[in-house]
């Protein structure tokens, strides 16, 4: 456990380094003057002047060799002293934290919305596997699969929200501003992981396991319930590791399209306008939910899989 | 006979896109940044078969070149990381050792960020370049490749049927020809396909966030946003390239969908 | 005595095709029925049919009687409601047939719970007694991935047993094991047959002599003859038993050893871990010309280790290889046939590319192929299109037309069918012996061994 531990603290440095090294090179190659820039941040873009430029150029070590400069930004990330945006002024973290939170609660009731459908779904078509309900969820799923997040999205506004008016097109609010961008994620995800759930079904349903276990004079239920459920359940819970990456990615889209104000939206204003400071916290910051959710996937099947576990030395020892 | 005839329609499906660019080409031949603003959302007719946009541009040249872009993107991006990842794989799988940690590491590194996360900072660093867009989504894509090809290569490494052939004396090229593009091909292959399906999602969805190729460029996920303001005077306009992408993406999938069928055995 | 199991005429068919001809038996408590034949005949069908699971797709006729009900005229439930209780399958993978997430005693004392419902600390001392009895008492809370064959075996039959069925199907009970834990599952089934009905499937005649009763020679769905296991194992009267039975290692003329003559490799003082194991120490080994030498171990104890040592393919710890032999002098058969051979092309274009890498004479294939009896036609198909023995007599070929020096053979007939294994392995030991090439023969089967080797190294 120690070592899967070890190994998502190294992807987290790896992704703080990414980030922070693909800023700085985006830093410098801003148009314009780079102090003056940031001094216009700080001080509005009135009051900004020579004199105020120059202060920042000395103060930021501007003057100093690029290497230096390189290792000082690192050096800030690593602190988390992310700076003020280049564009409110407001320090980054400040913005960036609201944001996150409600990332988060968009993430969360994606994945449950997407678990609440793939799962019913998934077990019942591989528990009739080739059967006509299973065909159709199929096609119904390759069909889903071929648009892109944001098209879904924008289908479900244009009848739920303009048509039919029954949700609010965008924003931030109660409840009901959070349904149709939740649903919009959760449906891309759960055409893919109801196939795997499928998949996975079918061959616990068909495994010598579960042959020897009625066998044994297990009922179908009995058999289903100790032998099935956790078999199925496992890679299910590794595969919302691997949809991690069509979350976030899914989050950036959405957010951008439902202006939900989390970091996803944030990034992609931040890029848009090319708010260095605002970019490299919003990345750094998805790239961090990225890592989080493939630890706790981990650590949620190191404690559920005795195989990932080591072998118990003797009786009571466990 | 389900799956015998998907791929097939994944094909068609394909063609029937790309004989619409021919149309444009080979009938029309418009500039699709051309502005015509007495004619904006004309109805389809003879004179421009898909109807007109906002600015009275010729839809199906917009369509057209937002077509080429997608399919010249996907097209650049599979190739070049299908070379590299399984360049890289074999090599990694082959000489391990300092190798495999280099090129290892670099793929830790890509796969810290989600893969959309990479291409959005990428496209930061030069805005609406269209090569600095094929160097990201590249860079993302040629990952597969390369897990693919290191861990297929690395168990058949000293599977019995190379370990015989290395036994017999026969070389490295032999090996790679009999044991290992066969075995490799058809996931290869499948590969390929939903590479060029990411490919032009990825492009669409960086287009769609107005970070990717600038306007007045015809790319599919610009011009949805482009076009959803106008979405109660012309829903049908807006259709063009919501459609166009599911389109474009279901035939990838299909095809791909059909490539494991038939050639793994 | 109880009648327990009556077949009538029972006949299995896959499309047209017959797996199961006409088959009639009965079971009685105390008097053990035993299936022999080889793997991949239709035996394991008769299993499925009895306990009414055979897959969908396959045609019964004929009647099956149990326990004095008739299984047509049982619902699908009241059939099931037997599982367990009236009849046990130990099934013939146990490793596969236990929950791989779940602690074995668990899987043993549920069947208390749910089927017998008792209370559950109860079933928990059951299932600890059974284990306890089994020599598996201390292993009971281990997740099958750490158990062995054999072990996995033995906490599948008391899974299968624990609900008190009177009838117990083994299927292929053997399969895997070696020579001592195949021993260990045929006395548990010689005790459980003594007061319970037994029938058991396999291919192994040791394990049909160890449980006695009737036997039942079964060959492509048909039965050959039947009688008492003594007077079949020691008179058999159709050749196919006949065959059989001569093919078991303890039926093999004993070698005449060979005199040792020029050395062909020298290894001094060979060290090798694996996973922080030491798995051989200061290993002195010298094979000479046309020498036939065993190599036997339990699994995991280094046999392949070292021979990929001196093959050359491997670099041991400490130690080395006085006089390595040049690419193409030291070759090696494998344990599974099909998975030598480059997958996608034809066994012609095979020997094609050898020829023309070693500018080797072409014209001695026809004559090689018709001493390893191999048809012509064989060439233009692939390896998984040619069966386990005819792929390993092309191995064999394959080797000879290199004119090896060494040759390290991996357990090459443990998934081939006893007479084909023995028949194989009868070509290795006289083409070594006239190609003057040192073999290397690596095998579980310590009788085997015993009948064809000089000497014998263990690990």
């Amino acid at each position: 456990m120690i070592a899967l531990l070890k190994r998502r603290l190294l992807q987290a440095m790896l992704v703080a380094w990414s980030v922070g090294t693909l800023t700085f090179v985006l830093m410098h190659l801003l148009p314009g003057d780079f102090a003056y820039r940031i001094a216009a941040g700080r001080y509005g873009y009135d009051q900004v002047n020579k004199l105020a430029a120059d202060a920042v150029h000395v103060e930021l070590g501007l003057a100093d060799p690029a290497w230096l400069q390189y290792l000082s930004w690192l050096w800030d990330l690593l602190r988390f002293d992310l700076g003020n945006s280049l564009i409110s002024g407001a320090p980054v973290l400040q913005e960036i934290q609201h944001q996150l939170g409600h990332s988060l609660q968009l993430a969360l009731f994606a994945t449950v919305f997407s678990l609440l459908i793939a799962v019913p779904i998934g077990v019942y078509c591989g528990k009739r596997a080739k059967g006509p309900a299973d065909q159709l969820c199929l096609m119904i799923s390759t069909l889903l699969r071929a648009q892109p997040v944001f098209v879904i999205g924008l289908v479900l506004v244009l009848i739920f929200a303009l048509q039919l008016g029954w949700f609010p097109v965008a924003g931030f609010g109660g409840s009901q501003y959070l349904i149709l961008p939740a649903i919009s994620l959760a449906l891309t995800m759960a055409a893919l992981s109801n196939r795997i759930i499928r998949n996975n079904t079918a061959s616990v349903m068909g495994s010598p396991y579960m042959q020897f276990a009625r066998l044994k004079g297990l009922n179908a239920e009995q058999a289903f319930a100790r032998h099935a459920a956790p078999n199925i359940a496992l890679p299910v819970i590794a595969f919302v590791g691997v949809q991690a990456i069509a979350l976030i990615e899914g989050i950036v889209m959405i957010e951008s399209l439902f202006s939900w104000p989390g970091i996803g939206h944030a990034l992609a204003h931040a890029i848009f306008g090319r708010d260095v400071p605002m970019i490299q916290a919003s990345a750094l910051l998805m790239g961090l939910l990225f890592v989080l959710i493939n630890t706790v996937v981990d650590l949620l099947g190191y404690w559920l899989d005795p195989r990932q576990q080591p072998q118990p030395k003797k009786r009571g020892a466990q | 006979m389900m799956p015998r005839l998907l791929p097939l329609l994944g094909l068609v499906l394909l063609a029937a896109l790309l004989s619409l660019v021919a149309i444009d080409l080979l009938y029309f031949g418009r500039d699709p940044a051309l502005q015509q603003l007495q004619q904006v959302f004309l109805h389809p007719s003879p004179d421009h078969p898909l109807g007109t946009d906002q600015f009275g541009r010729c839809n199906l040249a917009r369509l057209s070149a937002a077509i080429q872009n997608s399919l010249l993107m996907s097209l650049l991006c599979v190739a070049t990381a299908a070379l590299l990842g399984t360049g890289a794989g074999l090599a990694a799988a082959w000489y391990q050792g300092w190798v495999d940690r280099c090129l290892s590491f670099i793929i830790n590194v890509l796969m810290a960020l989600p893969g959309l996360v990479l291409v959005l900072l990428f496209a930061a660093l030069i805005p609406g370049s269209f090569v600095m867009l094929y160097l990201a989504i590249s860079a993302v894509l040629w990952v597969e490749y390369f897990r693919l090809v290191r861990s297929a290569t690395l168990s058949l490494r000293h599977a019995p049927e190379v370990e015989a052939s290395m036994l017999y004396g026969f070389g490295k090229g032999y090996i790679l020809r009999r044991h290992l593009l066969p075995k490799l091909l058809p996931d290869l292959l499948s590969l390929a396909c939903f590479g060029a399906a990411s490919a032009i999602l990825a492009l669409a969805s960086i287009g769609f966030v107005y970070v990717g190729l600038k306007p007045p460029e015809a790319e599919l996920g610009l011009m949805m946003v482009e076009l959803l303001p106008y979405y109660s005077d012309a829903p049908w306009v807006l259709a063009q390239p919501l459609l166009t992408v599911f389109v474009l993406i279901l035939s990838f999938n299909l095809i791909a969908s059909g490539v494991r069928h038939d050639i793994g055995r | 005595m109880t009648l327990a199991v009556e077949v009538t005429q029972l006949s299995i068919y896959a499309d047209e095709q017959c797996l199961v001809d006409r088959l009639s038996l009965q079971i009685r408590l105390g008097q053990p029925v035993t299936i022999l034949g080889e793997t991949g005949s239709g035996k394991s069908l008769l299993a499925h049919a009895i306990a009414g699971i055979l897959p969908s797709g396959l045609r019964q006729e004929g009647h099956v009687t149990l326990f004095g009900r008739s299984q047509d005229a049982l619902s699908q439930s009241e059939l099931e409601a037997m599982w367990g209780k009236a009849l046990a399958v130990l099934p013939q993978e146990p490793w596969l047939a236990l929950n791989p997430i779940r602690a074995i005693d668990g899987q043993i004392s549920e069947v208390g719970e749910c089927v017998l419902q008792e209370p559950s600390t109860h079933s928990q001392g059951n299932a600890q007694r059974q284990l306890d009895r089994l020599g598996l008492g201390e292993d009971g809370n281990k997740i099958p991935a750490w158990l062995s064959g054999g072990m996995a075996q033995r906490a599948a039959y008391a899974a299968a047993t624990y609900a008190g069925a009177p009838l117990l199907i083994a299927d292929e009970p053997s399969k895997g094991l070696d020579e001592a834990r195949r021993d260990q599952i045929g006395a548990l089934l010689v005790q459980h047959a003594q007061c319970h009905a037994l029938l058991t499937i396999t291919h192994d005649i040791e394990l049909a002599r160890q449980i006695g009763g009737e036997i039942i020679v079964m060959r492509q769905g048909q039965i050959l003859e039947r009688g008492d296991a003594e007077q079949i194992l020691n008179q058999p009267r159709s050749d196919y038993a006949k065959a059989l039975i001569a093919a078991h290692p303890s039926q093999w003329p004993q070698a005449t050893k060979h005199r040792q003559t020029t050395p062909v490799l020298s290894a001094n003082a060979l060290s090798h871990r694996r996973g922080g194991r030491l798995l051989f120490n200061q290993l002195d080994i010298q094979l000479h010309q046309g020498e036939i030498v065993g190599l036997s171990g339990d699994s995991g104890s280094g046999k392949s280790t070292l021979a990929d040592i001196l093959l050359g393919l491997l670099s041991p710890d400490s130690g080395k290889i006085a006089n390595p032999l040049p690419r193409g002098q030291a070759l090696k058969l494998y344990q599974d046939p099909p998975a030598a051979f480059a997958q996608h092309v034809s066994m012609g274009a095979l020997l094609q590319d050898l020829i023309r890498l070693h500018k080797l004479d072409a014209n001695q294939i026809p004559a090689l192929m018709n001493q390893l009896n191999l048809a012509p036609a064989l060439l233009q198909r692939p390896a998984r299109a040619i069966s386990g023995g005819e792929l390993q007599r092309f191995a064999l070929l394959r080797a000879l037309l290199m004119k090896p020096r060494f040759l390290v053979a991996d357990e090459p007939t443990s998934r081939l069918d006893p007479i084909t294994a023995a028949q194989i392995t009868q070509l290795l030991v006289k083409y070594a012996r006239e190609h003057d090439a040192a073999l290397l023969f690596i095998s579980h089967e310590r009788t085997a061994l015993e009948r064809i080797c000089d000497r014998i190294i263990s690990l």
